[in-house]
């Protein structure tokens, strides 16, 4: 059973995720193993797995880089591993900017209004290569799930990214 | 006029036996044990009407003493009266060295099994929390007028791996069957959720005697989800008792290191400081100086909010990372709660009502209410409450990894995953023909090994020789609903298996816990003997009433055959169980668990079929 159909859900890429998490508490009222604390060990050890498997199937439904990882993954995509390099020139002198931009923020005048900005920046670049991602998932043929798969890594990078502003920004507030 | 009662069918129709429960909040300072009686959770008071233990234990050379007797003891015999136990649990003696440089003990023991040597022997911080768990269970026992089926121990939701282990070996060795270990903030939420039913996002800010955290919780129709949690399991209470401490020093002119009754006098001063500047604008301190003078001086609580105002603010960077992780902004949490004796002194208040723009909640005594919320959670967990909605969906607190190449640390488990969790990486050998790789458990959140937690190591041999980065080594990490960590390692081309609880480094060994049990009875074989046949009794009887009930609702997921199986393994069971031995019985429960795996699974998948289509039904 793959995580969509455990859910009862249809195999598509749009998901609402308040009915998604309505679906994930009942699943869960049913399988926790608090709901076992004083059952059979036999039943404790069926609702760990269970209650282990829907809490995977929620993390990775409710992401949509993890979902759209998933999907490919159900429709047989490789999915080349975290090291390999990404191809696209263009795309990596972009990431290697981006780094500069981040790594200038600390020497700011003002801060707050150049972490604003970058974050923007990353932003609004996430969010192109995420409509042309889940243009590509819904067309479904094996030219289209390559490149989404292209664009998923793509996406990680500015995931990375923001996780750095953020991290900058705590350390900032910190002084 | 009375109507007659008929039950449904297949149900039974004896009422359901009420099991004797409890919450315990094991706490720095203090202690207490709650249960829910006639619907109504409650703090469970000792002979002198008292509900809070203080959580000291004091060796003396006729008896152990627990709580107040134990506290008076404390200045005048620091070495062999141990205070803020939990400070030291699952640590290592470095670690304690490190951050609890002038604690008055005498350590000894290894680096990674701190124990402290007092007149009755050596005492590790296990054997000190059992102490006071033993004297908390004795006192719900003869107040709710039975034996305690099981009780939820409350933890700082910020307890890593090796400190929860220790807190469960504590429970074991007192002799208590641990249901849960819940985190405290969500005690408190349970505690004050129930009360108003109320929906949408709080924040738990929970400061005790030593240790802080920060919850961000979501409230939905019963169930508790924690999205986020932070906190410090290493600032508390006690620190503001250390920075007046260290201001008293300075202004009477003394200087370190000061004998151990001076430093226990030192603090108890701070402390009633502290407590004092709650209410009142200014406070006399007077210390009986090692000379025989009196030195007094006065301390007003500006002074103090100067000192502690630093301790405040570091609390509030973590509330403002567990927003950011919850992915919400202040503005989205409708309610804080204030949890631990320390948020009742009024800069803590103010600081925290100013960060999150709210008036913070303090209508149940925020000394009791974690053990409150923890009593509902007991009730519920023992079976009391079979028609309860509430849920608890509770995350680990700290990422959880490996060690790779260079020092650096793999994330195999993020930070505030929800539990019960199971995650696999996979690894390669890095040299040809590697046979065996060092697995080095941590949990942490920074890079380099050396910056986080070491929480095991375990070797996995046998790897057939192949070339660097042939091998296919896969490490599944799991977390159960306690939050305790298991690691296997497996090498996918051979099947070659290696795989360890992780007994923490700094926790006791199984063998060790049995030697102690064993060492607090008198007629050791004997006694232990006894108590492991009693207690493979009792969950014979559990193991037999739950599938038994199973079988009332379910028995239409089973054939004739497998019924036939399962009702002739209870029969054997209940037999054995009268007149066997310990190993007799474990042997019978084996075969009847593994007689019903079967059920177990088609119970289970027939009630996510029930939830999902009583979903679709909602919403059509």
């Amino acid at each position: 059973m793959n995580y969509f159909q455990l859910f009862g859900l249809d195999n598509q890429f749009s998901i609402d995720l308040a009915n998604l998490s309505t679906i994930y508490q009942s699943l869960q009222k049913q399988v926790h193993p608090d709901r076992f604390a004083h059952a059979s060990s036999q039943e404790q050890l069926v609702a760990v797995q269970r209650s282990t498997e829907i809490n995977d199937a929620y993390q990775t439904l409710k992401s949509p880089l993890l979902r759209a990882q998933y999907m490919l993954e159900l429709r047989g995509v490789d999915m080349p591993d975290e090291q390999a390099t990404v191809g696209d020139v263009s795309f990596l002198m972009r990431q290697m900017e981006l780094r500069e931009l981040l790594a200038e923020i600390k020497f700011a005048d003002d801060t707050d209004a150049a972490i604003f900005e970058a974050s923007q920046v990353f932003e609004s670049e996430f969010e192109q290569l995420f409509s042309q991602l889940q243009v590509q998932l819904s067309e479904n043929t094996e030219q289209s799930n390559g490149l989404a798969c292209d664009n998923v890594r793509k996406l990680k990078f500015y995931q990375k990214l923001q996780i750095e502003l953020d991290k900058l920004e705590d350390e900032l507030l910190d002084d | 006029m009375a109507l007659l009662q008929i039950a449904e069918p297949g149900q039974s129709t004896v009422p359901h036996e009420h099991r004797l429960a409890a919450g315990i909040d094991l706490g720095t300072t203090n202690s207490l044990i709650a249960s829910v009686k006639s619907g109504l959770a409650e703090t469970i008071i000792d002979e002198h009407g008292k509900d809070i233990l203080p959580s000291v234990v004091s060796y003396q050379t006729d008896e152990t003493l627990v709580g107040a007797e134990a506290k008076a003891l404390s200045v005048s015999d620091p070495e062999n009266t141990i205070v803020s136990a939990k400070r030291l649990i699952g640590r290592s003696k470095a670690d304690i060295a490190s951050k609890y440089a002038s604690l008055p003990y005498n350590f000894c023991g290894d680096e990674s099994h701190p124990s402290i040597a007092t007149r009755k022997g050596d005492v590790n911080p296990v054997q000190v929390s059992a102490e006071i768990l033993k004297t908390l269970a004795k006192r719900a026992e003869l107040s709710l007028g039975g034996e305690l089926t099981g009780v939820v121990i409350t933890v700082p939701a910020y307890f890593d791996d090796a400190q929860r282990h220790s807190t469960k070996d504590a429970a074991k060795l007192a002799g208590i069957n641990v249901l849960r270990l819940l985190n405290e903030p969500t005690a408190a939420a349970v505690a004050y959720g129930l009360d108003s039913g109320q929906e949408g996002v709080i924040a738990v800010y929970d400061l005790g005697g030593g240790t802080f955290d920060i919850s961000i919780l979501r409230l939905n129709k019963g169930v508790f989800e924690v999205l986020a949690t932070g906190g410090d399991s290493a600032l508390g209470g006690d620190d503001f008792d250390e920075v007046i401490v260290e201001d008293i020093i300075e202004r009477a002119g003394l200087t370190r290191p000061l004998s151990a009754s001076m430093e226990r006098q030192l603090t108890q001063q701070a402390c009633f400081a502290k407590e004092q500047l709650s209410m009142n604008d200014s406070v006399e301190i007077s210390l009986l100086l090692e000379s025989g003078n009196q030195w007094t001086n006065s301390l007003t609580r500006d002074d103090f909010e100067i000192l502690a105002l630093p301790l405040v603010k570091k609390t509030l960077r973590a509330c403002r990372r567990a927003v950011k992780d919850a992915e919400l902004s202040i503005a989205d949490v409708i309610e804080v709660v204030m949890v631990g004796g320390s948020t009742r002194v009024p800069l803590v208040r103010n600081e925290v009502e100013k960060f999150f723009n709210k008036k913070p909640l303090t209508s149940i005594d925020p000394d009791k209410v974690v053990a409150i919320g923890a009593a509902i959670q007991a009730d519920i967990l023992a079976g009391n409450k079979p028609e309860s909605d509430m849920l608890l969906l509770d995350v680990t607190p700290l990422s959880l990894g490996l060690e790779t190449m260079g020092g650096l640390v793999e994330k195999v488990i993020p930070r505030n995953t929800t539990i019960p969790t199971a995650k696999a990486q996979e690894f390669t050998t890095f040299k040809d023909g590697q046979t065996a790789m060092a697995v080095h458990v941590l949990q942490g959140e920074r890079e380099l090994v050396d910056d986080c937690r070491s929480l095991a190591r375990f070797e996995l041999r046998g790897i057939p020789a192949m070339t660097a980065g042939a091998a296919h080594i896969r490490v599944t990490f799991k977390v159960d609903a306690d939050g305790l960590l298991e690691v296997s390692a497996m090498e996918k081309s051979t099947g070659v298996e290696s795989s360890i609880t992780v007994k923490p480094s700094f926790g006791l060994e199984e063998h060790e816990i049995t030697s102690m049990l064993k060492d607090s009875m008198e007629n050791a074989e004997q006694d232990m003997q006894a108590r492991m046949l009693k207690e493979q009794q009792v969950e014979a009887s559990r193991v037999i009433e739950s599938i038994q009930a199973a079988l009332a609702v379910d028995s239409h997921l089973l054939n004739k055959v497998e019924i036939t199986e399962i009702e002739s393994n209870i029969s054997a069971l209940a037999k054995i169980s009268q007149t066997g031995n310990a190993a007799d019985v474990e042997a019978s429960l084996e075969v009847l668990n593994h007689s019903t795996a079967a059920f177990a699974e088609r119970r289970m998948d027939s009630s996510i079929k029930t939830a999902l289509s009583g979903h679709s039904v909602d919403e059509v």
